[in-house]
């Protein structure tokens, strides 16, 4: 298939610009010299034509002041025999009437009659300006008139044969054409090939950078054989590109290890959280069975202990489906529920509690969403998190979930002294680098946002910090396919 | 130059002639033979005038200067003049002047001291006689000249007509060699010429001649002689000059110029040899 120039290789391109540059060069050059040839021609002619006309004048004007024939005749003959310029096929001087005196070759212009008329046409145009060329008969007619004391006496007429001097020309055009066109083709292929030498690391490099977005991955260092046979310029240029794509790497692979020890750090947050909660549920249920051993004899007693422990167990079974929920799989286990997002109360619970920060709960998502819930559950759980660990004594955190057109939004407001300037630019840059000094939680979560193909908003607030997990949202996954 | 006469050597004399140069002051020399020539014979011919030149000055003993002339009646002039010794002129000038100039020897070719003048036309035209040329273009040699325009003069006269009403129009072409050329390449539709000369030239330049055609031979008249004045006839100088010109054919050297002139020698010329030539003068004088 044939694709467009536009869609050639710029290492293809390039080199057929520079052939195509020289073939320019080189075509307008030989016009040039061309036409200065055809210029120095007629000018060598003109030139030529005067200096026989100057001697013929000189040898011819006694005879034709005498209007002697054989004299004139003579000089036209002695002329022929001696000048050395282009062959005179005719030459004649003419009385001042327009007769013929005599002519180098009298059987084709005998003396005493007129020229042919195109012939005196000729001659008179010669005789007023330069040589009339005749390229079709390879003739120059040139003209002279001759004056004694400023009277016409007569003219000079010469017709040469030019031939030589055209076959010059066209032998000159010829082989201007074949030398121009023989070195225009080595420069032309000499220039693609270099250029094309030289362009290969481009190439190279579009090769590599291609094949590697190909796969969506991180874009692996240039392979050594890269750079055999690579100039200065370009081996420093792969050098500094593998140097940035190791540099890449690594981040992103010291991202993934921070994101992991995050991961940890969170999990062992819940499950002193759990643990807790379950140990808080196993003091008032211990209590109850031991209310239970002593009165359970009296039913009302009994059935207020065994309350207690029906809700103890609740509490129990709630603390631990949250924790199934959130840590049996893998990010894109399944779809979103309005329950994967309530089940993070239990995580920061207990954390709010000790901290005396009340938490207001709002979440109108529909019951099932096309979207990662473990990556939803981590960002929200982060933001919760963050949002507790800023908030002071008798705060309030507040998270409101909804999805509407097709855009989830998941506000997480705390009652903190507002985000800093360092945490607001990281939200702007989920690419950047880990911060160095904490914000690891809100890094992490906003590295997630974005591969979710969303983003952690910060919204403005009279007090404290709102940010917002926007999330766009497909159909549920029921509908899909 | 005038001034050291004795100085002049023949080599500069053949270097000042071959350049073309005159020298009007030789004649205040007496160790010197100037010897003056016309287009009478062959044209051109340098390679011949320096052997002639050379034989003569070998012959005599004292330097030879060649003095050449387009016309006879500049030659005439000089000879007349005293400006040269002698001269090889037509008979024409000579029976002109027959009270002032001597012949002294006389050329023999194809062993007679007779040659003819012929009427030669273009070989591409149709002309057969004198009179079919009436009308065309015609090339003399020289007014003076026997051959190449008394004869054709004369037999006008005898028509009682003259060149100039008989011919479209006639030039004179100042040399015998020049008139063939004239003639062949359609300058002029025909010419009259020296026999002799048209006869050499068509054995040495045949292609040039052969464009010609001989339309008419006349009677034969006495060839061209050497001259010198009438008085100086019987000096030293001159009759050194006959035996000289007698005896070439018995030198090589001499002998060489003969065979390239195809003459076989001279003799001691006989005025009578020119009646025939005076009868024409006489009579186109005549004719006015």
């Amino acid at each position: 298939m044939i694709t467009r120039p536009t869609g050639w290789s710029l290492a293809l391109r390039v080199p057929l610009m520079v052939g195509g540059l020289v073939v320019v060069v080189a075509f307008v050059f030989s016009l040039g010299v061309l036409q200065r040839l055809e210029q120095d021609q007629r000018l060598h002619l003109a030139q030529l034509a005067a200096t026989y006309l100057d001697g013929m004048a000189t040898a011819v004007q006694p005879a034709l002041l005498q209007r002697d024939i054989w004299e004139a005749f003579a000089a036209l003959d002695r002329a022929r025999m001696h000048y050395e310029g282009p062959r005179a096929v005719s030459t004649a001087v003419l009385l001042a009437d327009g007769r013929v005196l005599a002519a180098a070759d009298p059987r084709a212009w005998p003396s005493g009659v007129t020229l042919p008329a195109d012939v005196a046409e000729r001659a008179a145009r010669a005789a007023a300006g330069e040589p009339i060329l005749d390229p079709q008969r390879a003739r120059a007619t040139l003209a002279r008139d001759l004056f004694e004391g400023g009277i016409p006496i007569g003219r000079i007429v010469a017709e040469l044969d030019i031939a030589p001097l055209l076959k010059a020309r066209a032998k000159m055009r010829q082989t201007l054409i074949l030398a121009s066109a023989a070195l225009t083709l080595l420069f032309a292929g000499a220039g693609f090939l270099l250029v094309r030498v030289f362009l290969r690391p481009v190439e190279t490099l579009r090769r590599h950078v291609l094949a590697s977005a190909a796969t969506g991955g991180l874009m692996p260092p240039l392979p050594p054989e890269a750079f055999a046979h690579v100039g200065n310029e370009f081996n420093a240029l792969f050098q500094a590109l593998n140097r940035t794509a190791s540099a890449v790497a690594e981040r992103e692979d010291i991202a993934a290890r921070l994101a992991e020890e995050e991961r940890f750090a969170q999990l062992g947050r819940l499950a002193s959280s759990m643990a807790h909660e379950v140990n808080n549920a196993l003091g008032g249920m211990m209590t109850a069975v031991d209310t239970i051993a002593t009165h359970g004899s009296d039913p009302a007693i009994r059935a207020a202990s065994l309350g207690f422990l029906q809700r103890g167990l609740a509490d129990i079974a709630n603390v631990v489906r949250a924790n199934l929920a959130s840590y049996k799989g893998e990010a894109g286990a399944g779809p979103l529920r309005a329950t994967d997002l309530d089940d993070l109360r239990h995580f920061v619970r207990h954390e709010m509690e000790r901290r005396g920060i009340r938490l207001e709960w709002s979440n109108t998502l529909p019951a099932e969403l096309a979207v990662d819930r473990t990556l939803v559950r981590q960002i929200v759980l982060n933001l919760l998190l963050n949002a507790t660990a800023v908030s002071s004594a008798g705060g309030t955190v507040s998270m409101h979930a909804g999805e509407k057109e097709g855009l989830i939004r998941i506000e997480i407001a705390d009652a903190g002294p507002g985000l800093p300037a360092d945490a607001a630019a990281m939200l702007e840059a989920p690419q950047a680098t880990p911060p160095r000094d904490g914000g690891l939680g809100l890094w992490t979560a906003s590295r997630l946002a974005a591969r979710l193909g969303g983003a952690l908003q910060p919204m403005p607030a009279a007090q404290g910090t709102i940010i917002a997990l926007l999330v766009p949202s497909p159909r549920p996954y029921a509908d899909v396919g | 130059m005038a001034k050291q006469p004795a100085q002049l050597t023949r080599r500069t004399t053949a270097a000042l002639l071959g350049s073309g140069l005159a020298m009007p002051a030789l004649h205040a020399q007496t160790n010197i033979l100037r010897f003056g020539l016309t287009p009478v014979f062959l044209d051109s011919d340098l390679a011949l005038l320096r052997d002639l030149e050379a034989y003569l000055s070998g012959a005599l003993g004292l330097p030879v200067q060649m003095v050449k002339r387009r016309t006879y009646q500049e030659v005439l002039a000089l000879l007349l003049s005293r400006q040269i010794d002698a001269a090889w002129i037509c008979g024409y000038p000579l029976v002109q002047h027959r009270n002032q100039i001597a012949a002294l020897s006389v050329p023999l070719h194809r062993g007679r001291p007779l040659y003819q003048s012929y009427l030669i036309a273009d070989a591409a035209t149709s002309i057969g006689s004198l009179d079919d040329m009436r009308g065309h273009s015609h090339a003399f040699s020289d007014p003076d000249s026997n051959s190449g325009f008394l004869v054709t003069r004369w037999m006008l006269a005898e028509r009682g007509t003259r060149p100039e009403r008989w011919f479209s129009s006639s030039f004179f072409a100042l040399g015998h060699r020049n008139v063939i050329r004239a003639v062949g390449t359609g300058l002029a539709a025909s010419g009259s010429v020296d026999g002799y000369v048209w006869e050499v030239m068509a054995e040495r330049e045949t292609e040039l001649t052969a464009q010609t055609r001989v339309v008419a031979r006349s009677a034969w008249h006495g060839f061209p002689p050497i001259c010198c004045l009438m008085e100086q006839r019987d000096a030293p100088l001159s009759q050194s000059l006959a035996r000289a010109l007698e005896g070439m054919k018995a030198t090589p050297s001499g002998a060489r110029i003969l065979a390239t002139l195809q003459l076989e020698g001279f003799i001691p010329a006989d005025l009578a040899l020119y009646e025939g030539i005076a009868r024409m003068s006489d009579a186109v004088r005549r004719a006015g």
